[in-house]
């Protein structure tokens, strides 16, 4: 009586035209990521932001959404990569970004304006519109690590009246060019699209310290959820990843307590 | 082995090239300012009727079949550069003799392979240089200086075996090793005529008498004298320009774009002759009123691609258009080494340099020359203070990391917000700010910072950081009040 084995060769065989490896499991390749270097958030994303997808953080201002996506870029920063930033509010301060650690000559900094002188000849871009043609030219041209495109003061209404095409050219082209591209938007907008979603949530509030004379604002805690991990492994996995994960990140003049 | 070109009577040459139909009358070349003319040059027909150099003009006119022609310069510089490109055409390594005009020496080793044997090759150089329309001598010698005193001494082609120098240029007068006045006197006074009896004179005497000059003399009658040679290496850089005149004045930039492409397709494939790349393109076009539109395109490397050179140029004259319509163009061209990277399996991927360089240009384009680029902090109490600098990436290179705490990012507001601010006990309750209130649940402050006390520039504010609640919404903001102005403004939120 033949093996399962060699039952499981002769039937792999004779589908080998139509299906290749029928009968084998297939082997997910687990997907490169980018440590974020905050050890709550990392475990809760599986490693960091994924390479090569579009990865979409959400939620409304004050929920740690920047500083997420700068201690992000200062790990890719620091790993030698080039990173670009696409401020659609010009509201980048190179001073936060210098003290998270982001290597600021890797960095390229787009910043969207609406003052820009007006010629004849140019069609009146607004400044999203800028931002997303900015965003395709960084895809096409490849070689960035990370593309942070932060519509995080652009209303829900504007950001979801961008067409579907748009993100899905996107992914595609980050795909292609092993980009890891994050939103930072106030609700989700790339919808399927995105392979990552993360919402910012508002978390325990911390007073201001009062141990001195007047009070002071040191610190701050912020609360991830994760709405969607495509490149989570198996369903079958024995443990389930966690949802949630809670970070605090603190003001500059704290550290030097 | 050294070829010697020696157009015999040069100036003169040079002269009657202009006007063909003075070559076989006698004509004498006039230099100087009037009416102090003196006799520069004079062709041989001229010399046979008693005409001398250094002669006046009036003793030039009393010769009635001589016709007097004014010395024109830029005619010698043409006939320079035509003797100099004959020369080109048969070595790569030519030496122009300084001390006789319009003499080249050519090293033609290794030629025999294009040019045939040496007496080929002589008399084929001789054939290029009268089709170009000079007379000259050639001789071929294995000792430079020999091969000058034969293309000077003999008419025609004259060809030394290797060692007969001596002997070949024995029956050369003296004045033919091109002497110094003293000398020529004083070998007038000793009766020597020929290099064979300088030659045949003990070279201790000669040297006794005439000092060091002495043995340079005696080694250059035994065709001797070494020489090390010094090939012109024409500047490559200045010859690296493309004009173009236009019939009528175009104004827009797409017809010129087909006139740039050919011009830098032609400057690209001379830089690549010498295995170099385009460091710097300056396009200078000439407006309809006389006007000059000058653009420099500098590429962050060197490149060897016509199709993003062209996209750049086409960029930066889009973003800074001419004023008037275009009449002319020039394109200069910098030549500089390609770049040449070695990239490494594993170190990180960064944007392909000339891909980068057309980015950034349509980035320009689209937001402006201020707002692409990389931030640079300057060093100032200013918060926030820095300066756009151009985004040039150091080649990838792994650091490590700091472990800091996560600080916390600030999302400036650019330019401050106004916002209404409600003070009890000198500290901020409540801010009204885009047509709502919030209410402010902590604030910390006021922190008082000021600069440039000592300048008109001085700026002054206090600073607050407050937590602010709407209801549902939460904002933590950094709300500052300028005692100048008296007014309230958001300077950021933290996020």
């Amino acid at each position: 009586m033949p093996s399962a084995t060699a039952i499981r060769v002769q039937i792999e065989s004779t589908l080998a035209q139509r299906v290749p490896a029928a009968l084998t499991l297939k082997i997910k390749q687990a997907p490169e990521v980018f440590a974020s270097g905050m050890a709550e958030v990392d475990a809760m994303l599986g490693g960091g932001i994924p390479r090569g997808t579009i990865t979409e953080v959400s939620g409304p201002s004050s929920t740690g959404k920047t500083s997420f996506a700068l201690c992000t870029l200062a790990s890719i920063t620091q790993l030698g990569n080039a990173c670009a930033w696409v401020d659609v509010s010009d509201a980048l301060s190179p001073e936060t970004a210098a003290a998270s650690g982001v290597e600021l000559r890797r960095l390229l900094w787009l910043r969207m304006s609406a003052e820009r002188r007006t010629k004849l000849t140019d069609k009146p871009w607004s400044r999203l519109e800028q931002a997303l043609k900015a965003t395709d030219l960084l895809l096409q041209t490849g070689g960035f690590a990370a593309v942070v495109l932060d519509m995080s003061d652009v209303l829900p209404q504007h950001t979801q009246r961008i067409p579907l095409g748009t993100w899905y050219r996107f992914r595609l082209a980050a795909e292609h060019a092993r980009t890891a591209l994050v939103f930072l938007t106030q609700s989700p907008c790339a919808s399927s699209c995105a392979t990552l979603s993360v919402r910012c949530e508002p978390a325990a509030v911390v007073p201001f310290s009062s141990q001195g004379e007047t009070p002071l604002f040191e610190q701050q805690q912020y609360q991830f959820a994760r709405e969607r991990n495509r490149n989570e492994g198996s369903p079958f996995q024995q443990r389930k990843p966690v949802q949630r994960a809670s970070w605090s990140a603190e003001t500059l003049w704290s550290r030097v307590r | 082995m050294y070829a010697v070109l020696h157009p015999s009577n040069f100036f003169a040459q040079a002269a009657a090239r202009q006007r063909p139909d003075l070559r076989k009358r006698p004509f004498v070349v006039l230099d100087g300012e009037p009416p102090t003319e003196m006799v520069f040059a004079a062709n041989h027909a001229a010399r046979s009727q008693g005409v001398e150099i250094g002669m006046t003009r009036l003793q030039a006119e009393t010769f009635p079949e001589v016709v007097a022609l004014r010395r024109v310069i830029e005619h010698e510089h043409t006939a320079h550069a035509t003797v100099h490109q004959v020369a080109c055409m048969f070595s790569p390594r030519i030496e122009s003799v300084e001390e006789r005009p319009g003499t080249y020496a050519l090293d033609i080793r290794g030629m025999d392979l294009l040019y045939g044997d040496v007496a080929e090759l002589a008399n084929k150089l001789r054939r290029s240089v009268m089709t170009a329309g000079f007379l000259a001598n050639i001789a071929v010698a294995e000792n430079f200086h020999a091969a000058i005193s034969l293309a000077c001494g003999r008419t025609g082609v004259s060809i030394v075996p290797s060692g007969c120098e001596a002997h070949a240029i024995g029956q050369l007068p003296v004045t033919a090793l091109h002497l110094a006045p003293e000398h020529e006197a004083t070998f007038a006074a000793w009766g020597i005529r020929t290099c064979a009896e300088l030659a045949a004179l003990a070279e201790t005497d000669l040297i006794a008498r005439l000092g060091q000059a002495g043995k340079k003399l005696h080694s250059l009658a035994c065709g001797t004298w070494p020489h090390l040679m010094f090939p012109i290496e024409p500047s490559f850089e200045a010859g690296l320009v493309e004009r173009m005149e236009l019939d009528f004045p175009v104004e827009e930039l797409e017809r010129l774009l087909f006139l740039l492409s050919r011009m830098t397709t032609e400057l690209l494939e001379r830089v690549r002759g010498k295995a170099r790349a385009i460091a710097a393109l300056r396009v200078v076009l000439r407006l309809d009123g006389g006007a000059q539109h000058e653009r420099t395109v500098r590429p962050a490397l060197p490149l060897q691609d016509t199709a993003t050179l062209l996209k750049l140029l086409q960029l930066d004259l889009e973003t800074h258009p001419p004023s008037a319509g275009i009449v002319g163009l020039e394109l200069h061209a910098q030549s500089a080494a390609p770049y040449r990277a070695q990239h490494g399996l594993f170190l990180p991927q960064a944007p392909e340099p000339g891909q980068l360089e057309v980015m950034l240009a349509r980035m320009r384009k689209l937001l402006g020359e201020q707002r692409v680029g990389s931030p640079e902090l300057t060093d100032d109490h200013r918060p926030n203070a820095f300066r756009m600098v151009p985004f040039e990436p150091p080649p990838p290179r792994r650091n490590e990391r700091q472990s800091l705490s996560t600080p916390l990012a600030l999302r400036v507001s650019r330019p401050p917000h106004m916002v209404g601010v409600s003070l009890a006990n000198h500290a901020p309750v409540r801010v009204f700010w885009d047509g709502a209130a919030y209410v402010v649940r902590d604030a910390a402050g006021p922190v008082r910072v000021s600069g440039q006390w000592w300048s008109e520039a001085n700026w002054c504010r206090e600073e607050w950081d407050v937590r602010l609640e709407n209801g549902t919404v939460e904002r933590l903001c950094r709300i500052a009040f300028d005692p100048r102005s008296r007014c309230w403004y958001l300077q950021g939120t933290y996020d």
